[in-house]
C-alpha cells in the first residue's frame, strides 16, 4: 500500500491501469474511503483509463490529523498525488466534500487538468445546506460515526437501494464504521467553519467540466449545482435521473461509463460545455438528453421557464 | 495476529487475558485524567466552564468504576512493569512554548485526554460475533461512545480563542500526546496478538 508524505502525515493512495493511459483521479466524500471507487477503477481501466484513489488526510488508511486541518490541506495533498501520475491528461472527480476539494483545485491548479466532474457539489453553503451541515455535526457529536451513517443513509441513496439491506445495515455501516474516527470526521467538517463561498472563483475554471447531480438530491440540491452551471464558463449540468446525493454508490456503472465518455470527447475535441442542462440516460451506455427547451430545470414541476 | 479481539470463547466472549490487558490500560489512562480532573476541580465553581471538570472528573471515575467490574480478570505477571510504562506517561509534563505554568499545564492535560479520548477505540476491536449481551463488550462500546463526547471539551480549549496566539505550541503538544499514547496502544495491542488497523496506529 503506497503513502505520499505531506508535512508529517502519510496519505494513502492506489494506481491502477496501464501508466501511459489518460487518468482518472477521484476524491472521497466525507464519511467514504478509496475502496468505494472499486467498480469505477474496474470500469474505467477496461475503458483505458488509469485510476488514482486515495483518503484524504483524516479519512481511511491516511493519517488523521488530531485537531487542526484545513481544506487547503486537502489540495496540497491532493496535488502531491497529480503530480505522481507524470505529464498526460488528468481528469479529476470528486463527490461533495470531494467534489469541493476537486473544485478548490481547479481554482488553484487548473492548469494541470483536462477535464472537472463536480458530483453532488457545491459552492456555497446557503442556510439550508449549512444548517444541516451543523446538525449532522452535532449528531457525529453526540451520536458518534453511526448516528451520523444513520442519518445520511436515508437521506443519500433509494428505497430501492436500501430495501434489500434494511435487515443488515450494521453489516454496511460497519466498513465505514471501522476506517472513520469521530475527532477526524469531526475535524473535517470543521473544516466548514471557516468557509468562503468559491462561486467569485468560479470563472476562472476554464477547462471542460461535467456537472452531475442527483434527481432527487435534497442535501445539495440543483440550485447549488445550478452556480457551478452558471459561474463555469466550459461547463455542462447532467442530472442523474431518480439519483440521490449518493449515486455514486448507487450507480457506478452509470457514472462510469458518463466520466469516460466524458473524458473521450474532451480528448477528441467534441466537447462543447455551452452551459447545457442534460438528462443521464438510466442505464450506462444510453443516451443523453437535452433538458427540454422552455422548461425550468430548477423546478421538479414541469413550468415553463422564465422568459429573460 | 489479526484486528480484533479473539479467538472467542463458545459464549462470544473476549479471551479474559485480552480483557486483563486492555482494561487495564483503559483503567490507567482514564483513571490519570480522573485524578488530574479532580486536582484541578475547585471545591466551589466559580466560572460556567468549570461544570465541565466536574463533568469530566465523574465521568472518568465511571468509566474506571465500570471497567473494574465488566472485565473477567485473570493474573498477568507483566502488568507491573506495563503499568509503570503507562503511568510514568500520564506524568504532567508543561507544553512547551506557553510561559503561563498554568495554561501550559491545561494544555497539557487536556493535550492528553485528546489524545486518550480520540485515539483509542476499543469498540473497534470487537468482531462482529462478540456477544452483545458480555458486560465487557458492553462496557468497551460504552468507553468508546463516551469518549467521543468527553473529547468534545478538549476540543474548544484547545480550538478556543485563548490558546489561538499558541496555536503551534498546542500543535505540538497535541502530536506528541497523540503519538505517545498510540506507541502504548500499539504495544499493548501488540503484546496480546491484536494487529493495528490504523495506519495512525502504526505509526512510531
Amino acid at each position: 500500500m503506497p503513502f505520499l508524505s505531506y508535512s508529517s502525515y502519510r496519505i494513502r493512495y492506489e494506481l491502477d491501469g496501464p501508466a501511459d493511459a489518460p487518468a482518472y483521479v477521484l476524491v472521497n466524500g466525507l464519511t467514504q474511503y478509496a475502496e468505494l471507487w472499486t467498480a469505477y477503477r474496474d470500469a474505467l481501466i477496461a475503458r483505458r483509463f488509469r485510476v488514482a484513489t486515495f483518503d484524504l488526510l483524516g479519512q481511511g488508511e491516511s493519517d488523521k490529523p488530531p485537531l487542526f486541518i484545513s481544506q487547503d490541506d486537502q489540495v496540497a495533498a491532493l496535488h502531491l498525488l497529480i503530480q505522481e501520475l507524470g505529464s498526460g491528461p488528468v481528469f479529476l472527480s470528486g463527490i461533495s466534500f470531494g467534489g469541493l476539494i476537486a473544485l478548490r483545485y481547479a481554482i488553484a491548479h487548473g492548469d494541470r487538468l483536462s477535464g472537472l466532474v463536480p458530483m453532488s457539489c457545491f459552492a456555497e453553503l446557503p442556510p439550508q445546506l449549512f444548517l444541516l451541515g451543523n446538525a449532522l455535526r452535532t449528531g457525529l457529536i453526540l451520536g458518534g460515526t453511526s448516528y451520523l451513517q444513520d442519518l445520511l443513509l436515508p437521506m443519500n441513496v433509494s428505497d430501492q437501494w436500501l430495501a434489500p439491506v434494511l435487515d443488515k445495515l450494521d453489516s454496511v455501516k460497519r466498513p465505514g464504521w471501522l476506517v472513520n474516527d469521530v475527532y477526524a470526521l469531526q475535524n473535517l467538517m470543521e473544516s466548514f467553519l471557516d468557509f468562503q463561498p468559491l462561486t467569485p472563483q468560479l470563472p476562472s475554471i476554464g477547462l471542460p467540466t461535467m456537472i452531475l447531480n442527483g434527481e432527487f438530491d435534497f442535501l445539495t440540491p440543483r440550485a447549488l449545482h445550478e452556480t457551478l452551471r452558471v459561474n463555469i464558463p466550459n461547463s455542462s449540468l447532467v442530472i442523474i435521473p431518480r439519483a440521490y446525493h449518493a449515486f455514486t454508490l448507487e450507480k457506478p456503472a452509470l457514472t462510469a461509463d458518463l466520466l469516460a465518455r466524458f473524458a473521450n470527447d474532451v480528448m477528441a475535441g467534441r466537447w462543447r460545455g455551452n452551459k447545457s442542462v442534460w438528462i443521464a440516460p438510466d442505464e450506462a451506455g444510453g443516451d443523453l438528453m437535452p433538458f427540454p427547451a422552455g422548461y425550468d430545470h430548477l423546478r421538479a414541476v414541469p413550468v415553463q421557464r422564465a422568459i429573460s | 495476529m489479526n484486528g480484533f479481539f479473539g479467538p472467542l470463547d463458545s459464549d462470544g466472549r473476549v479471551p479474559p487475558r485480552q480483557q486483563t490487558r486492555v482494561a487495564s490500560f483503559l483503567i490507567s489512562a482514564h483513571g490519570a485524567l480522573g485524578r488530574r480532573f479532580a486536582l484541578a476541580l475547585p471545591p466551589r465553581l466559580e466560572s460556567a466552564w468549570q461544570t465541565e471538570l466536574n463533568a469530566q472528573f465523574y465521568n472518568e471515575s465511571e468509566i474506571v468504576s465500570l471497567l473494574l467490574r465488566a472485565t473477567n480478570w485473570t493474573p498477568d505477571l507483566a502488568l507491573g512493569y506495563l503499568a509503570t510504562a503507562w503511568e510514568t506517561t500520564w506524568f504532567p509534563a508543561p507544553a512547551a512554548g506557553i510561559p503561563d505554568p498554568t495554561l501550559a499545564l491545561a494544555v497539557d492535560l487536556a493535550t492528553l485526554a485528546h489524545a486518550i479520548h480520540a485515539g483509542i477505540r476499543p469498540a473497534a476491536l470487537l468482531p462482529v460475533e462478540a456477544n452483545p449481551n458480555d458486560p465487557f463488550a458492553m462496557a468497551i462500546r460504552r468507553v468508546e461512545f463516551e469518549s467521543g463526547r468527553l473529547l468534545q471539551a478538549q476540543i474548544m480549549f484547545l480550538k478556543g480563542e485563548s490558546l489561538v496566539p499558541f496555536r503551534d505550541a498546542v500543535s505540538a503538544a497535541l502530536e506528541r500526546r497523540h503519538a505517545e499514547v498510540r506507541k502504548l496502544w500499539h504495544e499493548l495491542l501488540d503484546s496480546i496478538g491484536i494487529t493495528s488497523r490504523n495506519q495512525n496506529d502504526a505509526k512510531p
